[in-house]
C-alpha cells in the first residue's frame, strides 16, 4: 500500500490558487458525471424487443379452466412471497356476453368483500377463505356469474377500482388478491 | 515485603512479570510515605480500631471509615499496615490471622482485595498492588491499545446496609468521645470510593494510562453468592413474575465474555440494585431479619463475594459511503436455506476488511436506506455506519485510509467506498435525521408498448410545472405485503426527466427524484394498478422497467470534505 501517493494528492491543491481549486473541483464533477452516465447507458444490441412484463418476471402464473362449472376460466398468480392474486382468463364465459361486464358486486356469501379492513404485519382481520369460497359476482347484459376462490387463503385486498369502473376488467383482467397460509 | 526495583517498563508485552514491586517508588519517596503513614495513623483511636478488629471489621473497612485515605497503603500489606497502628507488639505477630478477620463482615472481603474468581476458587490477594497486577494482566490478556481507561465498580446492595450499620455504630458508641467530636465521621469514605482509590494509582503505573473518562472500561462486579438466591426471591415477590430468572439465565447464554465468568446472580443483583435499599425493603425480605437497620454486630460471612472483572472497549463507529457496482450484490448478508441469496454482500465486504484491523469482537452495519440486489448504487453513495464492538485497537488515520483503499482495489470491483473514516456518537444522528424526508434520485431504464413520442418529453418533465411537485398513491407492493403492513402512501416525486436512448424507440432513460420511501419499480409498471398514477397510466400505455440505479442520495452526511 502507498500512502507516499495519498499524502500527494491532498498536498496538491493547496499549490494552486482557490480558482484554480474551483476549476479542478468542477472537472472533476463533469468526469465523474460522465462516467456515471456512460455506466447508466445501456448496450442497446443486448436489449430485447419485448422484455418479460413484470407480471411474468414476478409471479408463477397458474391457469383453473373450468373451474367448478363449464367455461369459469380463472387464473391465480403466484408470487415468491407466497401471495397470489386471483382473477378472470381472458377466456372466461363472461367476456363472451355482448357488451362485457357490466358490474361486480363483492357482495357475496356472507358478507361484503369490499368492506372489511386488514390492518397490520400480522394481516389481522384477513378472511379465511377455501377454494370454493365466493369471491365476488360479475353481471353481464345477460347473466350473472360467481367468481370462486380457486385457492385455499385469507383475503388481503379486493381490487375496488372494479366496482366503480368495471369496464377495467374488459381491458386487463384482474380481481383479488390472497396470503397463501 | 521485596525491595527489589526491576528496570524492564510495567506495560510492555507478555514476557515481563509485573510484581508489586515494580509500582512503589524509589526509596526517598518509600521513606517519605512511611512518614504520611505513621502521622496519620497517629490519629487513630487505637482502642476503637481494637474493638473493630474484634467485631470481624478489616483494617481497611476501618481506615476508610476514619477517613484514611493515604495512597500509599496500596501497596502494603495488612500485616504491615497493622504493625504501623497498633505498634510493634510481640504477640501481634503470632496472632496476625486471630486479629485480622478473615472475611471482613462490612466489605466482604472486598477492600481485602478477597474474592470468588474463577472456577470458584478463592483468591486472595495481599495489597492493592498485587490485585492491580492481576486485572493489568488480563487487560494485556485481551491485547487492548488503549490510553485511558475508566474504573468501574459494582457492589451489592448489601455492602451499603453494611457501611451505615457501621457508621451508626461508632456514631453511638463513641460520641461521647474526645476524639470523635474533632473529627466528624462523615469523611468516612464509601467502601466503593475506597477501593477505586486504592486500584487507581496502581493501575495507572502497570498500564501506563491516565484513569478517567475513556472509552475503555475496566468493570469490576461483585456478586455474593448464598444472597442471590434470597434475592431472587426478592424479586419475584415484588415482581410477581416468575419470567425474570429465566430471562436473566437466557440473556447471559447469548453474552459472550472473553474474561472471567458469569453467574446468574449477576444479572439478578444488578436490577435489584435499581431497588432502593431502605425500611421498605427490608419489611419486603421475607426471612428473618427484623429492622436491620438497628443491628449490630453485622452477620458472620464465610465466603467472600465473587468477582467478575470485565474490560471491554465501548463500541467506535465507522461512517462513509459505499457505492454498488454489481446487480448480484445484497446489501447486507442474505441466506435462505442455508443458500446464499447474491455473490456476496457489501456488509461482509466492508465489514470483513474493518473488522480484522480493529481487532474488534463483531460489527453491525447501518445504512441510510436500503436498495434492491439487482439495483446499483452508483453517484455520490449511499451513507452507512458500521459499529465495531470491544475494539481491541483503534486504527489511526492513516489505518482507516488504507482500509478504504484496500477494499477499493479488490479485484472483482463490487464495491466502492469513500470517505471511510472513523465518527463520533454525533455519527448516528447525522444519519437518522430526515430520514424520511430526503430525497433520492435514480436512474431507471424503462420500456413502454408504443414507440416513444414527442409529446411524452413534455407530458413527463412538464409535471413539475404544473403542479408544484407530484404526488402519487401507492399501496404497498404486492412483492413485499407479506412481510408489510398494507397501506396507502403517499409519496412525492420532486421530477422527472425521459432521455433518449440512441438507436431504439420504446426504450428510454428516465431520470427521476422522488421522497424517501417511495418504490421505483412500482411507479414504473404500476404494481396491477396499485399505485396511482404510474409511468404507464401517465403515458397511457404498458411500461416496463428493465434496470434501475441510485444515482444519488441527497443527504448532507460523510460527504467528501
Amino acid at each position: 500500500m502507498n500512502d507516499h501517493n495519498v499524502y500527494q494528492t491532498n498536498n496538491s491543491e493547496t499549490e494552486e490558487t482557490p480558482e484554480q481549486a474551483q476549476q479542478e473541483r468542477e472537472k472533476e464533477m463533469q468526469d465523474d458525471e460522465e462516467e456515471l452516465h456512460k455506466l447508466l447507458l445501456p448496450n442497446v444490441h443486448d436489449l430485447p424487443l419485448t422484455p418479460p412484463s413484470a407480471i411474468d418476471f414476478n409471479f408463477v402464473a397458474y391457469f383453473a379452466p373450468d373451474f367448478l362449472k363449464p367455461g369459469h376460466d380463472q387464473y391465480v398468480y403466484r408470487h415468491a412471497n407466497g401471495l397470489c392474486v386471483i382473477g378472470l382468463a381472458p377466456t372466461h364465459v363472461a367476456f363472451k356476453d355482448e357488451g362485457g361486464i357490466t358490474a361486480v358486486d363483492f357482495n357475496v356469501g356472507k358478507s361484503d368483500r369490499s368492506g372489511f379492513k386488514v390492518t397490520g404485519k400480522r394481516k389481522k382481520n384477513a378472511q379465511h377463505f377455501e377454494s370454493n369460497t365466493a369471491v365476488c359476482k360479475v353481471c353481464t347484459n345477460n347473466d350473472s356469474y360467481i367468481v370462486r376462490c380457486c385457492v385455499k387463503g385469507s383475503l388481503l385486498e379486493v381490487n375496488n377500482r372494479l366496482i366503480k369502473q368495471p369496464g377495467l376488467l374488459n381491458s386487463s383482467v384482474r380481481i383479488t388478491e390472497l396470503l397463501m397460509s | 515485603m521485596a525491595n527489589e526495583t526491576e528496570d524492564a517498563p510495567t506495560n510492555s508485552a507478555s514476557e515481563s512479570h509485573a510484581t508489586s514491586a515494580d509500582v512503589e517508588r524509589n526509596p526517598t519517596d518509600e521513606d517519605k510515605n512511611e512518614k504520611l503513614l505513621n502521622d496519620a495513623v497517629q490519629f487513630l483511636p487505637t482502642d476503637a480500631v481494637k474493638d473493630l478488629l474484634s467485631k470481624e471489621v478489616c483494617l481497611r473497612c476501618i481506615f476508610r471509615l476514619f477517613g484514611m485515605q493515604v495512597p500509599i497503603c496500596s501497596s502494603l500489606s495488612v500485616k504491615s499496615l497493622l504493625c504501623h497502628v497498633l505498634g510493634e507488639q510481640a504477640d501481634l505477630h503470632q496472632n496476625i490471622s486471630s486479629v485480622e478477620p478473615n472475611i471482613c463482615r462490612s466489605c466482604l472481603g472486598i477492600l481485602q482485595f478477597t474474592y470468588c474468581g474463577d472456577k470458584e476458587r478463592v483468591v486472595e490477594n495481599e495489597s492493592a498492588c498485587d490485585f492491580a497486577v492481576a486485572i493489568a494482566e488480563l487487560v494485556k490478556k485481551e491485547g487492548h491499545q488503549i490510553d485511558s481507561f475508566s474504573l468501574e465498580v459494582s457492589m451489592p446492595p448489601t455492602i451499603l446496609e453494611n457501611e451505615n450499620k457501621l457508621s451508626l455504630y461508632v456514631k453511638r458508641k463513641y460520641r461521647s468521645e474526645a476524639w470523635f467530636k474533632d473529627r466528624s465521621i462523615s469523611e468516612c469514605s464509601s467502601t466503593k470510593d475506597a477501593l477505586k482509590f486504592a486500584l487507581t494509582n496502581p493501575l495507572e503505573t502497570l498500564l501506563d494510562v491516565k484513569c478517567g473518562i475513556s472509552t475503555f472500561h475496566i468493570r469490576l462486579t461483585y456478586s455474593r453468592v448464598e444472597a442471590s438466591i434470597r434475592i431472587q426471591n426478592f424479586v419475584e415477590k415484588i415482581e410477581g413474575c416468575k419470567r425474570r430468572k429465566v430471562d436473566a439465565k437466557n440473556c447471559l447464554d447469548t453474552v459472550k465474555d472473553k474474561s472471567a465468568i458469569t453467574g446468574v446472580e449477576n444479572s439478578v443483583v444488578s436490577t435489584t440494585e435499581v431497588i432502593p435499599v431502605d425500611e421498605k425493603s427490608s419489611n419486603g425480605l421475607q426471612d428473618n431479619e427484623p429492622s436491620e437497620t438497628h443491628e449490630f454486630p453485622l452477620k458472620k460471612v464465610n465466603e467472600p463475594c465473587r468477582l467478575e472483572c470485565l474490560c471491554f472497549r465501548t463500541p467506535i463507529y465507522f461512517g462513509g459511503r459505499y457505492l454498488k457496482y454489481s446487480r448480484n450484490v445484497s446489501q447486507t448478508r442474505w441466506i435462505i436455506d442455508e443458500e446464499r441469496m447474491g455473490e456476496a454482500s457489501i456488509e461482509e465486504i466492508i465489514g470483513g476488511n474493518i473488522l480484522p484491523m480493529c481487532r474488534g469482537d463483531s460489527y453491525k452495519f447501518h445504512a441510510a436506506g436500503r436498495e434492491d440486489i439487482d439495483v446499483r448504487m452508483l453517484g455520490s453513495g449511499r451513507p452507512f455506519l458500521f459499529e465495531i464492538q470491544n475494539a481491541r485497537e483503534v486504527p489511526s488515520e492513516l489505518l482507516v485510509k488504507e482500509i478504504e483503499s484496500k477494499i477499493n482495489s479488490l479485484e472483482n470491483k463490487l464495491v466502492r467506498v469513500k470517505n471511510l473514516k472513523i465518527v463520533g456518537s454525533q455519527g448516528w444522528t447525522l444519519m437518522r435525521e430526515g430520514e424520511a424526508e430526503k430525497q433520492k434520485q435514480y436512474a431507471a431504464l424503462v420500456w413502454i408498448s408504443r414507440p416513444l413520442q414527442d409529446e411524452d418529453f413534455q407530458t413527463i418533465s412538464s409535471l413539475k410545472e404544473t403542479v408544484r411537485c407530484y404526488q402519487i398513491l401507492q399501496k404497498t407492493p404486492i412483492r413485499v405485503l407479506h412481510r408489510r403492513s398494507p397501506l396507502e402512501r403517499e409519496k412525492i416525486i420532486n421530477w422527472m426527466k425521459i432521455e433518449k436512448i440512441a438507436g431504439s424507440s420504446q426504450y428510454f432513460l428516465l431520470h427521476m427524484c422522488t421522497q424517501a420511501g417511495t418504490y421505483i419499480k412500482e411507479f414504473v409498471h404500476g404494481d396491477l394498478g396499485r399505485t396511482n398514477p404510474s409511468i404507464g397510466s401517465i403515458l397511457g400505455c404498458r411500461a416496463e422497467i428493465l434496470q434501475l440505479d441510485v444515482t444519488d442520495v441527497k443527504m448532507n452526511c460523510f460527504l467528501t470534505e
